[in-house]
């Protein structure tokens, strides 16, 4: 198909199109009003549940710290926290920069050159976060243990064998799991990273 | 006639545009409807701050397009969708069977284009000059008619591949 043929069959179907308007105003305002309803169901909901997980968590931490009484279950306790804080929120401000692009104001060019640098700065956060997620299984191990528990993991308990099948366990899990990682965010951001220099080379 | 019944008029002149857009920018038929839904959502929201200094058409097509590129893929689909599923997409039950089968082939065609190639080849359709097409896309004249003309030679190897 030619290009010429191809605006042939365009125009025609415009002219279809124009034959066929079937929208009606009640039809249009409720459009906009269930499309706003969904705008929280769909970004906000998910991200507000699991921050409000993570900061729970967070503050149970913050009131059993001295529950958990050596410096190493300390520093777990703390390291813990930090991710859990500040996980969400790293999450929820690069949710709100890319759904916070002026549609009207930027041209087609700006808003493409805008939503793909965001974005690719939102997928590097989740690979970050699916990194800082994994570190903290093993953070939160002997915090959990201490706190829910009462038992020290390092020192209260009399078995290894646990933990000597779950630490080679973790690191085979770990390399498959960046193997991974890396392969599904790679491609997009590297996706992202030609469609910004294509847009930007091009003045 | 208040702001509401402006809107309503300019959505209903342009609906098949905006369906249009969609069917190049979706694959899914729920895609499709979720795109139409948020680009007249978008529009509304941005009507409040049109001013009038460019044609309606120019701003529709901007905010459409923008929406189109912007949206977030792979979403859950929650809530209810208005029934537009009759309004739209059925709007090619009544062609004849070879002209389906033209339009199939020239949406394949567009939808192996890159997001901003579409863009560009939708306007290009649309019968819109270079100087519009430079004001909705921001890209300079020129640009986009190397751009255009790149297009072109793309989508003569698609049909040659073919």
């Amino acid at each position: 198909m030619e290009l010429e043929e191809m605006q042939t069959v365009w125009s025609e179907i415009s002219n279809q199109l124009d034959k066929q308007k079937k929208l009606t105003d009640k039809m249009i305002i409720m459009m906009t009003q269930e499309q706003y309803r969904k705008k929280w169901n769909k970004i906000a909901y998910p991200e507000i549940f699991g921050t409000i997980i993570c900061f729970g968590m967070a503050i149970l931490i913050f009131l059993n710290i001295n529950q958990l009484e050596t410096w190493y279950n300390i520093f777990f306790g703390l390291a813990s926290a930090v991710v859990l804080i500040v996980l969400p929120i790293l999450s929820l401000r690069s949710i709100n920069k890319m759904s916070g692009i002026n549609f009207y104001e930027n041209s087609y060019r700006d808003t493409l050159i805008k939503y793909t640098k965001n974005k690719k700065q939102f997928q590097s956060l989740q690979k970050i976060s699916y990194y800082l997620s994994f570190l903290l299984i093993f953070l939160i191990l002997p915090v959990t243990s201490k706190i829910l528990g009462g038992k020290d993991m390092f020192t209260g308990i009399k078995n290894l064998w646990p933990l000597l099948v779950f630490i080679p366990a973790g690191i085979t899990f770990f390399v498959f799991f960046t193997k991974w990682v890396k392969k599904c965010y790679g491609k997009n951001i590297n996706e992202a990273e030609s469609i910004l220099k294509d847009l930007e080379s091009n003045e | 006639m208040s702001k509401e019944d402006e809107f309503t008029r300019v959505i209903k002149e342009n609906e098949g545009v905006i369906f249009k857009i969609t069917t190049v920018y979706t694959d899914q038929p729920e895609d499709q409807q979720d795109l139409y839904q948020e680009i007249v959502y978008q529009l509304w929201k941005a009507y409040g701050s049109f001013r009038g200094d460019a044609k309606v058409s120019t701003w529709m097509y901007r905010v459409a397009l923008n929406t189109a590129i912007t949206r977030l893929k792979k979403e859950k689909r929650k809530g209810n969708r208005v029934g537009i599923d009759q309004v739209v997409l059925k709007q090619t039950e009544n062609y004849d069977i070879e002209f389906e089968e033209k339009l199939k082939i020239l949406y394949a065609h567009i939808k192996m284009l890159s997001d901003l190639e579409k863009g560009l080849i939708l306007l290009v359709l649309e019968g819109k000059k270079y100087e519009e097409i430079s004001l909705i896309t921001g890209l300079t004249p020129t640009n986009v008619g190397t751009r255009i003309s790149r297009i072109k030679q793309k989508l003569k190897t698609q049909i040659v591949e073919e």
